[in-house]
């Protein structure tokens, strides 16, 4: 009967080896206009018919890196307590994915990532190093060994000139000048309404990545200063892909930031980008990220590991009074 | 290249099981397990899909996709394949109501 017991409890409360890593993690169900419930086997989304009868579509937790709960959600408690179990992200967000309004990093999450943003941040030369990696992620192309962020700089606003000027051209457009002010954001003209809304969808969903891969949004590399410096960071690494094309298409929109956001969802499928977006901050932080890395240190599922200068971490719930080292007790 | 395939039925006929165990094995009433390539196993379905009757069938095989693996189902039941942009997830649709089960008012109420 022990024996029995046992696998009850482990299949209740998994331990860390029965869970996908984080680069495994790839997995991002987004759901709307259910009710997310915890039954006596699992974890299902209910939606209720009208004859009064339920759907139910059980949700394969411990293998979901993330759940975005969209409009029309509600969730139960116990139904979170297990994704908070099975390290699973929970994020609440607009139709679509789009717009990011919270987000419950689950607390058995590694810290591996904020701990490699962190250090790169707080290290100039390593800030250096990835933000210039960022430039040329945008750029698509690598750039020369020891080119200044001034320099950078420079070359990101041509390089975002000459696709607004090529934009304009192909819609024969007036030349393009960039404006946010929401003083004026009545008068602006619909590419600019359309590339700030469009933008503001793109935030939530890198908003919803850095949650979810437990980094911190204002560790920023090439922005700094905000609360959300880093997702402006991760976000401008797709604009000139996704959101200035779409802008510059709905010139002559009459409501411009409401096709935005309905198009970033319909054609450009938002938020099948997420994988990759995962996998690009996975590459800033950690160049080496195809490693394939064997957890290591204890597997009991409780335990967290101490700091140490030299030994990068030791294994916690330990008590080290005999390491003490020709020091008379 | 030969993959594994797992193909679960629920009251096919006969003559379908027979035709199943002749390429794969049988572990538990009904499931079938074998190894067999792409196309032995698309032939092998459509004999089975085409004739499930009011029974149903389930074929899963090895697949290059985010989950690993392909479901193909074949007759009606209570479990559909949902689609949630490339995740596959099994719902199981309400059960139909029948006629309402409300008995008329009595008189006087």
């Amino acid at each position: 009967m022990a024996a029995v017991e046992d696998a009850r409890k482990a299949l209740a409360r998994p331990t860390l080896a029965m869970l996908p890593r984080v680069s495994d993690g790839l997995s991002f169900l987004f759901v709307d206009i259910c009710r997310v419930v915890q039954t006596d086997t699992g974890v299902c989304a209910e939606i209720e018919t009208d004859a009064g009868g339920v759907h139910r579509t059980p949700i394969p937790t411990a293998s979901l890196a993330c759940v975005l709960l969209g409009p029309g959600t509600s969730i139960t408690t116990p139904a979170l307590a297990t994704f908070m179990r099975h390290g699973t992200t929970v994020v609440t967000s607009g139709a679509g994915g789009v717009l990011h309004y919270g987000s419950v990093p689950a607390p058995g999450r590694t810290t591996k990532w904020l701990d490699r943003q962190a250090r790169a941040y707080a290290d100039d030369e390593r800030r250096m190093e990835i933000a210039t990696r960022m430039y040329e992620m945008r750029f698509g192309e690598e750039v020369a060994e020891g080119t200044s962020i001034e320099r950078l700089r420079a070359l990101e606003g041509q390089r975002m000139k000459g696709l607004y000027r090529q934009l304009a051209t192909k819609y024969r457009l007036k030349p393009f000048k960039r404006n946010y002010d929401p003083e004026s954001w009545d008068e602006q003209n619909p590419v600019n309404k359309a590339l700030s809304a469009g933008n503001a969808a793109l935030y939530g969903v890198a908003h919803s990545v850095i949650a979810h891969l437990g980094c911190s949004p204002a560790l920023g590399f090439v922005h700094s200063g905000k609360q959300h410096s880093f997702l402006f960071d991760i976000a401008d690494l797709y604009k000139a892909r996704t959101t200035v094309p779409l802008a510059f298409s709905l010139h002559a929109s009459s409501s411009p930031e409401r096709e935005a956001r309905f198009k970033l969802r319909s054609d450009l499928k938002l938020y099948r980008m997420i994988p990759q977006m995962v996998r690009d901050v996975q590459i800033l932080l950690d160049p080496d990220v195809d490693d394939i890395e064997v957890p290591s240190g204890p597997s009991s599922w409780r335990v967290v590991d101490l700091w140490d200068p030299l030994a990068g971490a030791v294994a916690g719930g330990v008590n080290y009074a005999d390491h003490l080292v020709g020091e008379p007790r | 290249m030969a993959s594994v395939v797992v193909i679960a039925t629920t009251a096919v006929p006969d003559h379908v099981r027979g035709a199943l165990s002749r390429w794969m094995v049988e572990p538990v009433a009904g499931v079938y397990v074998g190894t067999m390539s792409a196309r032995v196993r698309d032939e092998l379905w459509s004999v089975v899909s085409d004739s499930v009757g009011d029974g149903a069938a389930v074929s899963v095989h090895p697949d290059d996709n985010e989950q690993g693996f392909s479901m193909r189902t074949a007759g009606e039941r209570r479990r559909v394949v949902m689609d949630f942009d490339g995740l596959r997830l099994i719902q199981m649709s309400a059960l139909e109501e029948s006629a309402p089960n409300t008995a008329p008012t009595p008189e006087g109420w």
